[in-house]
């Protein structure tokens, strides 16, 4: 690919990534000794304490996405990014941790498709645990690629070294140590993505003259693309209509598909996260998972969205046809590549790259790269292990192998993971092949996701629910989101993988806001036709349902709990500060 | 139930950025001019000092608690135990 690499690293970076990988490959070998039990290897033997499965709660989703694609939003949107955390992802982490960890846990479910088998029936979960492990495979795929190719430009490392390195390292630990290992080991890439990128935001926001002077930039760009000044630094006040903001969505499009059925769907359902606050060692521990990750969660946009913002502003320096720090698009030629109306398209995904690369010497560059790759590695690593425990359990042993030893399934835990990082290392290929299939793939996962918040809320909260109503409403969930995006399209873009492949009804002024408005109807659809068929069927008895539905399982006491450890006090203490941050950058 | 006790996850950490701040803070000791072009502060320095402190105070957590499972929160045994029982009282567990 580019031939010039951006920048060299010296002996002392190598040095920096070097500890890194001694440390990571280290607890693996050591936690090797105590994977006896396929429980020991899936779920941590259910015995870790609050603040790391909570931190690990946060970790697993740090990938790529997250600190690429935070930053590359930043850049594009401003302050506004923050939205994914400020209504997305922390009111729906104390509302796991306070509502539905109780069943998630205290039904002793081991994976979140064998709850829906324990409240519906086979064919949900086999639903979710299909479209699930799919899901694993591929995003840790993307994100593979997206590193191989990240590091291919900076550094000028091979493609394929770069996939292979990192693949053999999260085998090795997750083959060595589980979850245990793979959650440990989220706990330090944590840490070291704390470390990194503090420094990277400080040095930043003094060369360019603090918050002040970085608002005084950005208003000069935004009222050059004819915005309002304050629209890349004020998160509400220009969401009145669409078309006054950088992100083209209003506030009740971004609060309930961002906030309501985007976020719950992602941080409610999804096993990923779930499968951390599954391991720990009570239930007290496991309600205040999310809730303990909720408070770093909530400085995160400073860590991760603040760099891009940083990106776009910073000036004096010579990006080529690019934006402060943002180099342009190229063309295959070599020529900046321009969108319909002429303007240069940027690319967004190398503005958190690009900083650590041009603000840290050598040493620091070491330090914030190698916390770059322990981002990606969590990824990986949460996809893999939460794919071999739905692999293993809902799948494997409900359908092809039943009432075998446990040792049986420890086996088939260690086997599917290295049939996980293969399969990954191959959907990473495929991606670097054929870049459509990867985004074509992407857009089925968001149609099958969207819907899935409204089959727990219902399950969990009104026992008249059945297995056909929840399956028939995933289901035309789905079709309903398909077909949506189906007949609308983000303004500028063509018929395609965009949209628009059915007709055109509609056009949104940008994708966030065809994505949210898709997830917006998928989720009312599988609502509404959940509880039409669930009316029309006939439900479970009440006695089969204890434990698993709120009206007929007991609250979790609290007595015995100083008041500070209480998972309520702990949630209201999180919303209110969480309310506190939107006000500041209102 | 056997990889509690198995290691206390504040070895690692408090272990890499004792070494990594070691690291870096002597680097930086030994390159005084070699901080970029957007700072005068000896970056590699300052920070590798703040993580060798940051990662002996977590080795000195782990030390001080080596006897409990994962050390310094005491509670997460104690609470822990009390938590499973209330649980089985009141029929959230199923036995296994």
């Amino acid at each position: 690919m580019s031939p010039t690499p951006v920048t060299d690293l010296t002996a002392v970076d190598y040095a920096v990534m070097a500890l890194y990988f001694a440390a990571v490959l280290g607890v693996g070998w050591i936690l090797r000794r105590v994977m006896r039990t396929s429980t020991d290897f899936f779920l941590s033997g259910r015995s870790l304490p609050a603040w790391i499965t909570g931190i690990a709660f946060i970790s697993a989703n740090l990938g790529a996405q997250e600190v690429i694609g935070m930053g590359a939003s930043g850049a594009k949107y401003g302050i506004a990014t923050s939205h994914f955390y400020w209504v997305g992802a922390i009111p729906a982490m104390v509302f796991v941790g306070l509502f539905m960890m109780p069943f998630y846990y205290g039904s002793r479910a081991r994976s979140v498709p064998e709850y829906l088998r324990l409240r519906f029936d086979e064919k949900t979960r086999t639903l979710n645990a299909v479209s699930f492990a799919f899901m694993t495979i591929f995003s840790s795929g993307v994100s593979m690629y997206a590193m191989g190719k990240l590091f291919n430009l900076l550094l000028g490392w091979s493609f394929d070294v770069s996939i292979m390195v990192s693949a053999v390292i999260v085998l090795s630990y997750v083959l060595l140590g589980g979850l245990t290992s793979a959650i440990y080991n989220e706990v330090l890439q944590f840490f070291l993505i704390v470390f990194g990128f503090i420094p990277l935001v400080w040095l930043g926001l003094s060369s360019i003259g603090g918050w002040e002077g970085l608002t005084a930039r950005l208003a000069e760009i935004s009222s050059a693309r004819g915005l309002a000044p304050d629209a890349y630094t004020s998160a509400w006040s220009n969401l009145g209509s669409a078309s006054q903001n950088p992100v083209g969505v209003e506030w009740f499009g971004l609060v309930m598909g961002l906030g309501f059925v985007l976020s719950f769907g992602y941080w409610c359902t999804d096993f990923l996260v779930v499968q951390r606050a599954m391991a720990a060692d009570s239930m007290t521990a496991a309600r205040r998972t999310p809730l303990i990750a909720a408070l770093p969660k909530m400085l995160f946009p400073f860590l991760v969205i603040l760099p891009g913002m940083i990106a776009v502003a910073f000036t004096g320096t010579n990006a080529g046809a690019g934006q402060g720090l943002v180099p342009a698009k190229l063309t295959a030629a070599g020529a900046p590549l321009l969108d319909a109306a002429g303007h240069v398209v940027l690319d967004y995904d190398l503005a958190t790259p690009m900083m650590l690369v041009h603000l840290f010497p050598s040493g620091m560059l070491g330090l914030g790269l190698t916390a770059l790759l322990a981002s990606f590695m969590s990824g990986m690593a949460g996809n893999v292990t939460a794919f071999n425990t739905v692999w293993t359990y809902d799948i494997y042993q409900s359908h092809i192998r039943r009432g075998a030893s446990d040792a049986h399934y420890l086996t088939m835990g260690r086997i599917a993971t290295v049939g996980g990082i293969l399969l990954s290392v191959a959907a990473a290929y495929l991606a670097s092949a054929f870049n459509n299939i990867m985004d074509l793939l992407q857009l089925v996962f968001a149609f099958v996701n969207a819907p899935l918040f409204a089959t727990f809320a219902l399950g969990m909260f009104w026992r008249r629910t059945t297995g056909h109503g929840a399956f028939t409403g995933l289901l035309s969930g789905t079709v309903a989101a398909a077909i949506h995006h189906g007949l609308t399209l983000p303004a500028g873009a063509s018929p395609g993988v965009k949209g628009g492949f059915l007709g055109l009804a509609h056009t949104y002024p940008s994708e966030l806001a065809q994505t949210f408005w898709t997830a917006i109807i998928a989720w009312s659809t599988c609502f509404v036709v959940t509880i039409v068929v669930s009316m029309a069927t006939r439900p479970r008895p009440a006695d089969e349902l204890r434990g698993l539905v709120y009206s007929l399982t007991p609250r979790p006491a609290d007595e015995g709990l100083s008041w500070i450890q209480r998972p309520w006090v702990l949630g209201v203490v999180v919303l209110a500060l969480t309310a506190a941050l939107n006000f500041v950058f209102y | 139930m056997s990889g509690s006790t198995a290691l206390d996850v504040r070895w690692p950490i408090g272990g890499l950025f004792t070494a990594l701040g070691l690291l870096l803070a002597g680097y930086g000791l030994g390159t005084p001019g070699n901080q970029g072009q957007y700072t005068s502060v000896n970056i590699n320095l300052w920070w590798g000092l703040i993580m060798l402190l940051f990662g002996l105070l977590v080795l000195l957590g782990a030390w001080r608690s080596r006897r409990n499972l994962h050390g310094g929160l005491s509670a997460a045994s104690v609470e822990g135990r009390a938590t499973e029982g209330r649980e089985h009282r009141l029929g959230l567990e199923h036995e296994e």
